[in-house]
């Protein structure tokens, strides 16, 4: 697979602006907002400028956010309704790391310290040349394995992976690795995206899968950041008994 | 060990805690030898700064001995005497390799906490709250140094505890607002608070060629301590209008320079500084700006306005039409104390500058609550308290 087929497969949702409105309520604000826009004409034609200009953008506003799936408000709000449409939960997430790409890359690529950074993986055991068993341990002890793939791999550039056979929980993701300007090192880009399984009572992947936010993965990051920039891991406690 | 604890609003107390341990590679321990109580330490006892929880250890100005050393930590000995800057950084983040330590990217643990209020996190401080990443302080026997190869500094065999102890914070705070100023001969820098980060500030703008420096605050033996020491002219703000008095003390300018040496916890009189008491108090502002808008009114046009002074959060009523009409430059932040450390030291060496006169009281450790409080009260012409660990009980000088 090239490059570019391989990033713009995971990024084929993802282009400049992430969708943050679901899909009933995108099919809603298409309707509603061209029936606000037909309304404020209307109103326009009957010399009632103010409210049918107020109408017309407001008609405008829902149509955009029904076509691209981009709300503004909703974005400035941090509201995300988009998470459960079809195609699994996708997490982003960026650090810079003042090492150069291949640094970083060599790091990433030894699947095995993914662990040293990464909270809730227990281990990820290398079982041949593109394929690895990760384990990982979530809330109240639950605990989730699963066999990966390396789909594409670029030193330097870029690794994408998918788990493969029956996991538990189908996950894939993509790390970029991309030269700062101006000597500021690396800019990683963290993609996630997993498929949760229905919510019932006790399941493991489930409960696993609430766990995985982007928050989560962004505080794994700044210790991948803080391992590979200073050698050690940044803790404010006092003694080992913590 | 023994420890000054925060236990809740205008509640320190000395307690027994376990001694600290080497927990990461490039970790030290220090016998603490000397610790000051710092103007920001008040900001924690009054319960200004958020997260701070029973059972933290406060202090961030302080100085000892190595009594134990990481793995990774090949620069230094046991048995070294060092001071150690306030912030703790990696010395390997592209912050702290311009030179921009107190914006370290790495030392914060609870990176996330200032990232949601702030938009980005800085470097973790000693014991100022979990904020600034919940490291134990200094106002203790022993602490530990995180990054203790870029963290601590040396100090010559020559130098007291006293002369080289404000190096950790106060001496740098004062010197950064004062380079902030980018001053040039001529420069009337008027500094506002005579506390210990004001006096030095003025010592540094003398130092940096201002013509000349005037002082603002209200307490006499600060106002004192100014124009004994730092040579500088005064203002009481509770007898004089102080933007009148600045405008004939500067021809009508006003000054070229303004430092707010004061920062969230204001005070002021009149109208004004009643408005910011109740919303503080109210929790509606977190800050009370009350000498920054003051600043701002009194710089002159194209001026400097530099803020040593801490603010926290939200501040209501800022004059953003002066600063734009007088095409003012706002300077901010932390300092970034290890890039001061040798040419301040140098400074102290050849006795250009001396930041000694500023203590006005020297205690136990254990003394510490008894210090705050005097402090908070600024009782008994209090300036500056330092807490020596090996000091008996009621020894204090």
């Amino acid at each position: 697979m090239e490059l570019t087929e391989a990033v713009s497969r995971i990024g084929a949702r993802m282009k400049s602006r992430k969708v943050n409105v679901g899909h009933t309520e995108r099919n809603a604000s298409l309707v509603g907002g061209a029936a606000l826009a037909v309304t404020g004409i209307k109103a326009l034609t009957g010399r009632r400028y103010l409210p049918g200009l107020a109408m017309m953008v407001a008609g405008g506003m829902f149509l955009y956010r029904g076509k691209t799936g981009f709300c503004g408000l909703y974005q400035a709000l941090g509201v995300d309704t988009s998470e459960n449409a079809a195609g699994g939960v996708l997490i982003e997430t960026f650090v810079t790391i003042n090492r150069t790409p291949q640094q970083v890359y060599e790091f990433w690529r030894n699947l095995e310290n993914l662990p040293s950074f990464m909270r809730h993986l227990e281990s990820v055991e290398v079982t041949g040349e593109n394929t690895s068993h990760w384990k990982a341990r979530g809330p109240a002890g639950v605990t989730v394995e699963w066999d990966a793939e390396m789909v594409a791999d670029y030193p330097g550039q870029l690794i994408l992976w998918r788990s493969t056979g029956e996991a538990a929980l189908p996950n894939e993701g993509t790390v970029e690795f991309r030269e700062a300007p101006g000597d500021r090192g690396t800019e990683l880009k963290v993609s996630i995206r997993y498929y949760p399984p229905g919510d019932g009572p006790g399941k493991a992947a489930a409960k696993m899968a609430n766990a995985i936010t982007g928050a989560q993965i962004e505080e794994d990051l700044k210790r991948l950041k803080q391992i590979l920039e200073t050698g050690e891991t940044a803790t404010a406690e006092r003694t080992n008994n913590h | 060990m023994k420890a000054v604890v925060w236990h809740g609003k205008h509640n320190v107390q000395v307690d027994r805690v376990p001694d600290p341990q080497i927990l990461n590679p490039r970790d030290a321990i220090i016998r603490v030898t000397l610790s000051g109580i710092c103007g920001s330490d008040l900001h924690l006892y009054n319960g200004i700064v958020p997260t701070m929880k029973e059972g933290d250890i406060l202090g961030h100005e302080f100085m000892g001995v190595v009594v134990e050393l990481g793995s990774g930590v090949t620069n230094l000995s046991k048995g070294d005497r060092v001071v150690v800057p306030f912030p703790i950084s990696c010395g390997d983040c592209w912050y702290c390799k311009q030179g921009l330590w107190s914006l370290c990217d790495n030392s914060n643990p609870n990176s996330f906490l200032l990232e949601k209020l702030y938009g980005d996190t800085g470097a973790g401080i000693f014991g100022y709250s979990h904020l600034y990443g919940g490291y134990a302080g200094g106002q203790a026997e022993y602490v530990r140094v995180p990054y203790a190869d870029v963290g601590m500094h040396k100090v010559p065999e020559e130098l007291s505890d006293e002369q080289v102890l404000f190096l950790t914070d106060i001496f740098p705070t004062g010197y950064q607002a004062a380079e902030n100023c980018s001053i040039r001969d001529g420069d009337t820098v008027a500094v506002w608070g005579c506390g210990p980060v004001g006096l030095l500030a003025m010592k540094s703008a003398q130092h940096l060629g201002a013509t000349n420096v005037i002082g603002i605050d209200r307490f006499p033996e600060r106002l004192e301590m100014a124009k004994r020491h730092c040579d500088a002219e005064v203002i009481n703000y509770e007898e004089q209008d102080v933007t009148e008095a600045l405008h004939h003390m500067t021809g009508g300018r006003g000054p070229d320079a303004c430092i707010d040496a004061v920062g969230t916890e204001a005070h002021g009189s009149g109208m004004e500084a009643a408005y910011d008491m109740v919303k503080q108090t109210l929790r509606l502002e977190s800050d009370r700006p009350i000498a920054l808008r003051q600043l701002i009114r009194a710089c002159r046009k194209g001026g400097t306005v530099s803020i040593p002074g801490v603010y926290s959060g939200f501040v209501d009523k800022m004059p953003m039409g002066s600063v734009f009409a007088k095409g003012l430059t706002l300077r901010a932040g932390q300092t970034h104390v290890h890039r001061y450390l040798d040419p301040l030291m140098k400074l102290i060496v050849s006795g250009a500058i001396d930041t000694s006169f500023i203590i006005t009281h020297r205690m136990a450790l254990e003394d510490a609550p008894a210090g705050y409080r005097l402090f908070n009260e600024k009782k008994d012409g209090c300036i500056k308290i330092v807490l020596n660990p090996r000091l008996a009980s009621g020894a204090s000088a």
